[in-house]
């Protein structure tokens, strides 16, 4: 077994084989190990831990279970989520310099399998949709059809392997009754997390139009949105008057959230008055979910 | 509609369902809806653990309108939706046409091209297999077109939207095609390519060869036309010497919209879906919601009629105009004209609102 393999991907049945091999149980080690895991996931911190022993190697994997237990237990979806982006960022940029068996190896794990077709490198057309990015170049108006396959490039391989880690990570059923390690620790980790907590959203249903309801809604249950849809957001909710402060509340609740980042690029959007994208351009940027005829978002009137 | 009508509508629906084959797949698996002279679903959540008991339910209970779920359900009858446990659902398009009383002969047509046009796209793009479709008419003024393919099963609703949007040609924008790899460099879509972006390069060839001048004068000499071609070779925009080439492809690439097709993707999109049961009667028309093998002459008027020729005397309520029914043709009749006409006809008057049963109106 390679243990330095089931360290790097810890979702893996491998990783899952080693825990249960070794019959590791929850140490305060391990716990702390956890801990630190979902705190640094908030902070938006990348941890690269390339452990040498295998106590720790072992340590360093169960410390992924033991945050899924905790999470599981806590059963918060911002923190879900949060500890879901870091998880499936940390993945992805160890993928990025693996080897071929390794990559092979994991795309058997997360279900993507590219192949060859009329010598392209493709994927199956269902697995692309699942895995790709909202992005308007991975949307698929804009890609290489044919047969039931899309054309991708081994860049865009890898993100889809990251959009599937994520997938997986985030997948945590509720836990009602964990062992006393996990909730004593899971305790200590609500003390240590950082208070840039999410702001609650009040907006009533039926003041925005459907696009613009929907992207509320995705930050409202704290999953990522793409690059356009985070800007027509931003360009909306400028455009409506909204304070830049009340903006960056709403963005708070996206996982990846960055303070700065979030800050500077709000007060970008503004600086340039960008106008707000015509229903034409986000319906290329697939954003457009209604039919409502209205021609620009901002034009939208309560119905 | 009075009592009188209702009851002879709902009688003839359930003496076709006697005889009529119904039959769907995984029914233990389907929620149902049904629905009546108000509404096209007034009831939900049902379920039937075989096709003998949805066919017993047709003919004793008789519904106007049922329809069954896209989705496949580990509990279909429990409520709320959470808890029927979602285990995917078949991909459906749904093709419709508006108008009036009765479609017109190059309505059909159109929808029924359009139909045609969506199953070979599905095939060559989506690589779906023929016998994982079914054609279905829809009872009304279209055609449903039900993928039961496993690997689009699982699906989400806004992955769904992404094959509606590619159908639809809903925003495409051929710029996208092209990227700038430095100052000079421009990489643009290749002749090899698949999709819209192949055809956007068919369709600047084509362009090449009828009307060069559409993208520029200069084309019209051999050698620049050529160096074009050599762009569509390798992606390599940049060969060509009229440096505002994505701009000027413009017009060419209004053309890429002429094949997309229109599906509602509203339901496509729709992961929970009620959908009208292949081979039940449409409670707006009377017209069977046949399953079809072929499209090909496919008439509505003529090959989905479920009833008998047998005469019904009717009362224009308003103008009615000749048409084409079960193979005969209807003469136009006048507001308040009454007539005996087929029962099918008369069932599809009825129900369309046009024509009362003239008993009725003879005691008013």
């Amino acid at each position: 077994m390679d243990l330095l393999f089931a360290c790097k991907y810890p979702f893996t049945s491998e990783a899952r084989q080693a825990i249960e091999e070794n019959n590791i149980e929850i140490s305060d080690f391990i716990a702390e190990k956890a801990v630190t895991r979902v705190v640094s996931a908030l902070r938006g911190e990348s941890v690269h831990a390339n452990p040498m022993h295998i106590s720790d190697q072992l340590a360093e994997i169960g410390s992924y279970g033991a945050a899924r237990m905790m999470l599981a237990f806590l059963h918060n979806k911002y923190l879900i989520n949060k500890f879901a982006v870091a998880e499936a960022k940390r993945a992805s940029s160890a993928m990025g310099r693996e080897n071929a068996e390794n990559l092979r190896k994991l795309q058997k794990e997360l279900g993507i399998f590219p192949s060859s077709f009329e010598g392209k490198t493709v994927v199956p057309l269902p697995t692309f949709l699942t895995f790709s990015p909202r992005a308007i170049d991975y949307r698929l108006i804009n890609r290489n059809v044919k047969g039931g396959f899309v054309e991708v490039n081994s860049r865009e391989i890898i993100r889809l392997m990251e959009e599937a880690v994520k997938t997986k990570a985030e997948k945590i059923s509720p836990l009602k009754d964990p062992p006393e390690s996990v909730r004593k620790y899971a305790a200590e980790l609500m003390k240590l997390v950082p208070k840039q907590v999410p702001i609650p959203m009040s907006f009533r249903e039926g003041d925005n139009p459907p696009c613009i309801e929907k992207l509320l809604e995705v930050a409202k249950s704290h999953q990522n949105l793409g690059h356009q849809g985070r800007w027509a957001l931003a360009v909306y909710l400028i455009n409506k008057g909204m304070a830049d402060e009340k903006i960056n509340q709403v963005y708070s609740n996206f996982p990846d959230y960055d303070e700065r980042i979030s800050k500077y690029q709000i007060k970008h959007a503004r600086d340039r008055g960008y106008k707000m994208p015509a229903c034409t351009m986000m319906m290329s940027y697939g954003l457009c979910v209604a039919d409502c005829r209205v021609g620009n978002p901002l034009r939208w009137k309560k119905r | 509609m009075n009592e009188a009508e209702r009851a002879f509508v709902l009688k003839n629906f359930s003496e076709y369902y006697q005889k009529a084959e119904i039959s769907v797949p995984s029914i233990e698996q389907r929620e149902f809806g049904i629905g009546g002279f108000q509404k096209k679903i007034e009831a939900r959540h049902m379920g039937f653990p075989n096709n003998g008991a949805l066919k017993n339910y047709l003919i004793g209970n008789t519904p106007l309108y049922i329809s069954h779920s896209i989705a496949y359900y580990k509990y279909p009858e429990a409520t709320p939706m959470e808890n029927k446990e979602w285990g995917g659902g078949d991909l459906v398009f749904d093709l419709d046409m508006h108008a009036g009383m009765f479609m017109k002969k190059e309505e059909i047509e159109k929808v029924r091209n359009d139909a045609i046009s969506l199953i070979e796209q599905l095939q060559a793009d989506f690589g779906i297999k023929k016998e994982e479709m079914t054609v279905v008419f829809s009872g009304g003024r279209g055609f449903h077109i039900h993928v039961r393919s496993p690997e689009y099963r699982m699906l989400g609703g806004d992955e769904r939207r992404e094959i509606a949007d590619y159908l639809g040609g809903i925003g495409l924008d051929y710029r996208k095609f092209f990227g700038r790899i430095d100052r000079y460099k421009i990489a643009g879509p290749k002749r090899t390519d698949w999709g819209y972006r192949g055809r956007l390069c068919k369709l600047v060839e084509k362009t090449l060869q009828e009307r060069p001048q559409l993208i520029h004068g200069r084309l019209k000499k051999e050698e620049e036309a050529a160096k074009l071609r050599s762009c569509m070779e390798d992606g390599n925009w940049s060969k060509t010497t009229i440096s505002d080439i994505v701009e000027r492809l413009e017009e060419v690439a209004e053309g890429l919209k002429v094949d997309t097709i229109n599906v509602d993707a509203g339901v496509t999109i729709d992961t929970k879906r009620l959908i009208r049961v292949p081979n039940t009667l449409h409670g707006s028309t009377g017209l069977a919601a046949r399953t079809l093998k072929t499209l090909e002459g496919f008439n509505p008027y003529n090959d989905a009629v479920a009833f008998g020729d047998e005469p019904v005397k009717i009362k224009a309520v308003l103008d009615i105009p000749e048409q084409e029914f079960s193979n005969k043709t209807m003469e136009k009749m006048k507001k308040e004209e009454e007539k005996e006409v087929p029962k099918s006809y008369a069932i599809y008057l009825i129900l369309k609102g046009a024509a009362v049963i003239s008993s009725r109106a003879a005691y008013r």
